[in-house]
């Protein structure tokens, strides 16, 4: 083995097979680390695809075959090899269809599938290089050129008696909705269209100060305790929030995938207990953004048609109903889905489970930041998150673990001296 | 074995095991080997002068070489034979293969066997000045990778004031099971041994410390070893728990700085091995001529624990078709090749299946290196650094540290082979920083 580490003898013997100790090899390559990532990633899918019918189907598998062409094109024009055969390219064209609605045009999948896959990896050298989550510069990117098609409006749900075969655009706006279940589709049509939820969170609590509120979205008259819930559930039609329980099963507008938080969540806990997520990360990034819902300022109605902006929403109408906005807060969007999915990317989150939480806690103040007020970002979880993947080297600098042996903020004299650990003196 | 809760590390792994086929073997002579190479740097360092000539012939026991300076020692033959001639052969050094001179010996006779004379009387009551003197007449060496001459251990170990003995008989290593044979076969004589070295050193807290699931065969050694106030631990199972560093920072929660040795922190570390060495030669008089020696893997028969004298080859000891024999625990091993014999340093002969090794891919920064360190050193970020070939940025990010334990290859996705590339760094960061 060369002993003298230059340049030029790395760049030789990187990629040459090691005659070395251990003699020993676990047995998982990153060829089954991806594929057992799309295999847990196949189960909101297939939740979406059961949820949102079989176009939900159509558009995974126009992700998936245009990631898996499009990456074989670029590696065979840029001569490098692809890690791990296609593994990477499908998994990512999967979590690019789970950020996607099941209405999404052939065209606007395709667009999303290559910019996933050349901007978001070809550019930086594939997988392990890349500097942000791949599927979401793809989501990113359609977002930014088709805003209209896929900004949070009215978006269609299938009813109960045509889930999975239903054509989810054939959408009716229901009158008088109520909630999902013991409801069969609209006369002559397939699918509920109704509003994103997100759409009518932001109703809520980000009123234009010059519109009177209609009616206060938190408060809640105390006399019709029990069974707390913040007005808005019964508000008339067009600004009523589903129940939680379409929230927590998934039948409510969304992306392909964002909506089933049940299954995410089974989906993720896979991921952790295989070791491929350390649990701290996304527990740092729901955790942070529930607490920024908790507390970040709303502006409610105050008496006689009056807005006043109120902190900590948790407290200010009662827990029952402050506990209920905030969950509707951080399960309304693609929070679960990024924090299970999205933000777990290995090569675009810090190694170090101290760093990690930083990441995650930053990226999930950020995500609920930008729901709570950024009313123009269409997908505030996954803008929070590529806007931290961007910082993710930084932090992976900034955050050191205590090496063994060395003492507690050691780095800082070796910022000075680059060989403050002299061999001690005998 | 006992009640008391000790510190632990974070990282770690838990490896296969791998041990069944010789975990209950008793220690048997072994396979008659048609010649001895001896080597005569066992220590590495300079080698020791010959003082035979080829054709003679030598009896057990008589001395080979003299030692030339105090980082050698004397060599003797471990068998009675004829010196065929002078040639070159490869031992088990720290960092790699350390190549020596050696007297090869062919018509060999009396082949040794695992000692069991009976102690002279008033072992127990000797001076530490007289176990030292023993020591030093026995030419004894220490039995573990990097072998050095006993005696300079001892004074080194005592001009950093150690407090603390450990006798580690972890074997945290898959498939190594000579020092848990060693214990089972002669505990009495390991603990005895174990005693005589913390007297010589002056130490005050004396442990050995043991693998929990093994403590079951170790009562005649850990019954003398309370007999002679020497504490017996029995610690859990996780790999690398028998790296000295790790076991001085479990028993005294004392981190060895990075770069430094468990004697920096007041603690000296040995093996069973060495142990029994230093009974049989202060208690019995009796000079090591070989040592036990694990021989195992999915290639060979010839599998068990062997009391082998020193220079038998380690392609023929252990008799497998084909590259790669092993030197060592799977974890840390050396490559054998012709040239390399059996040594103080050599627990285990190995002939393991192993897959040729895999082209390494580009890092996925999965981050199972980091998390399971037990340096904690960000492993991925050194891996970085050697691909850019920045030494200074691998010193910053202390890579001094690095125990050499193998777990982030180990482990990798990628199929890096990151432990010789932390080695490599090490070698990097040594040389410039002393000099
Ligand atoms: S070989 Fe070094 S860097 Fe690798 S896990 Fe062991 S101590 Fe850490
Ligand atoms: S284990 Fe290998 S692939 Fe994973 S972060 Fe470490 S070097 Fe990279």
């Amino acid at each position: 083995m060369a002993d003298e580490l230059t340049a030029a003898t790395v760049m030789r013997t990187r990629r040459l097979p090691a005659f070395e100790a251990p003699f020993l090899r676990a047995p998982e390559g990153a060829r089954r680390v991806f594929l057992v990532t799309l295999g847990a990633a196949c189960a909101p899918l297939l939740a979406g695809v059961v949820l949102f019918g079989w176009r939900a189907a159509v558009v995974a598998c126009i992700c998936v075959a245009a990631c898996v062409i499009i990456e074989h094109v670029t590696y065979r024009v840029a001569h490098t090899p692809a890690l791990g055969g296609r593994s990477h390219a499908y998994l990512t064209g999967v979590l690019l269809a789970l950020t996607l609605p099941a209405f999404t045009p052939w065209y606007v999948a395709v667009i999303a599938s290559a910019f996933a896959v050349i901007i978001g990896k070809a550019v930086f050298g594939g997988v392990g290089h890349f500097l942000w989550q791949p599927a979401l510069v793809g989501r990113f990117a359609v977002a930014v050129m088709f805003p209209a098609l896929l900004a949070p409006g009215d978006w269609p749900v299938l009813a109960q008696n045509r889930l999975l075969v239903g054509d989810v655009t054939d959408a009716r706006t229901p009158m008088d909705y109520r909630g999902w279940q013991d409801r069969s589709a609209p006369e002559g049509a397939d699918a509920f269209r109704l509003p994103h939820p997100r759409r009518a969170l932001a109703k809520l609590t980000n009123r234009p100060t010059d519109a009177p509120p209609a009616y206060s979205g938190l408060a809640m008259p105390r006399l019709e305790m029990p069974g707390a819930a913040p007005a808005a559930l019964h508000a008339p039609s067009p600004d009523r929030l589903p129940p939680m329980r379409d929230l927590v099963f998934g039948t409510r507008p969304g992306g392909i995938g964002e909506t089933c938080i049940i299954v995410l969540l089974v989906a993720g806990g896979y991921l952790v207990y295989r070791d491929y997520v350390r649990w701290q990360l996304p527990v740092a990034f729901l955790a942070s953004a529930w607490c920024v819902a908790a507390v970040a300022p709303v502006q409610l109605a105050g008496p006689s048609q009056t807005v006043e902006t109120v902190w900590f929403p948790l407290l200010v109408e009662g827990l029952d109903v402050g506990f209920t906005y905030v969950n509707y807060q951080l399960l309304s969007g693609a929070t679960v889905l990024a924090a299970t999915f999205l933000i777990t990317e290995m090569s675009s989150r810090p190694a170090t489970v101290g760093g990690q939480v930083i990441f995650g806690a930053a990226a999930g103040a950020l995500a609920m930041g930008l729901q709570l007020y950024v009313t123009a970002v269409p997908i505030p979880a996954y803008a929070a998150v590529l806007a931290m993947n961007t910082f993710a080297p930084w932090i992976e600098r900034m955050w050191r673990p205590r090496v063994l042996g060395r003492r507690r903020l050691a780095w800082l004299g070796s910022l000075v001296h680059p060989f403050g650990e002299r061999r001690p003196k005998r | 074995m006992l009640a008391r809760r000790y510190a632990t590390f974070t990282g770690g792994i838990d490896l296969p095991d791998l041990k069944d086929a010789t975990l209950d073997a008793p220690v048997r002579p072994g396979p008659v080997p048609a010649r001895l190479r001896v080597p005569l740097a066992p220590c590495g360092g300079p080698p020791a002068e010959p003082v035979v000539a080829a054709g003679q012939r030598v009896v057990a026991g008589q001395r080979l070489g003299a030692a030339s300076d105090d980082a050698a020692v004397d060599v003797y033959a471990p068998a009675t034979g004829t010196v065929s001639r002078l040639t070159r052969v490869a031992t088990a050094g720290r960092y790699g293969p350390a190549h020596s001179d050696a007297v090869e010996l062919v018509e060999l006779e009396h082949l040794p066997e695992l000692p069991a004379e009976p102690p002279t009387a008033g072992w127990r009551e000797l001076a530490a000045a007289q176990v030292r003197e023993r020591i030093a007449d026995g030419a004894l060496t220490t039995f573990r990778r990097g072998a050095e001459p006993l005696s300079g251990w001892i004074e080194r170990a005592r001009a950093a004031g150690c407090r603390v003995l450990i006798a580690n008989v972890m074997e945290h290593e898959p498939y190594v099971t000579a020092d848990h044979a060693l214990l089972r076969a002669r505990g009495r004589q390991v603990a005895g041994g174990l005693m005589l070295l913390g007297r010589a050193i002056g130490a005050e807290t004396v442990y050995l410390a043991a693998d929990r699931r093994r403590t079951d065969d170790y009562h005649p050694a850990e019954d003398a070893a309370r007999e002679l106030g020497i504490e017996p631990v029995a610690l859990e199972h996780k790999y690398p728990t028998g790296a000295d560093v790790m076991l001085v920072k479990i028993l005294t929660r004392c981190e060895t700085p990075p770069g430094g040795s468990p004697t920096d922190v007041g603690a000296a570390v040995v093996d069973a091995a060495t142990c029994f060495a230093t009974y049989a030669q202060v208690a019995c008089g009796v000079r090591p001529s070989g040592r036990v020696v694990t021989v195992a893997g999915e290639r060979t028969s010839r599998v068990g624990n062997f009391f082998v004298p020193f220079g038998v080859g380690c392609v023929d000891l252990v008799g497998a078709p084909g590259p790669p024999v092993l030197h060592g625990g799977a974890m840390t091993a050396l490559r054998c090749d012709e040239a390399t014999v059996t040594s103080p340093a050599s627990d285990a002969v190995l002939a393991p299946a192993v897959e040729t090794p895999p082209h390494p891919g580009p890092c996925i920064r999965c981050g199972w290196c980091v998390a399971h360190c037990p340096a904690r050193l960000n492993v991925a970020a050194l891996n970085d650094a050697f691909e850019l070939a920045d030494v200074d940025r691998a010193a910053r990010l202390g890579v001094r540290a690095c125990i050499a334990c193998g777990v982030c290859s180990y482990i990798c996705p990628a199929r890096l082979p990151l432990t010789q590339r932390m080695n490599q760094l090490n070698r990097a960061v040594g040389r410039v920083a002393d000099g």
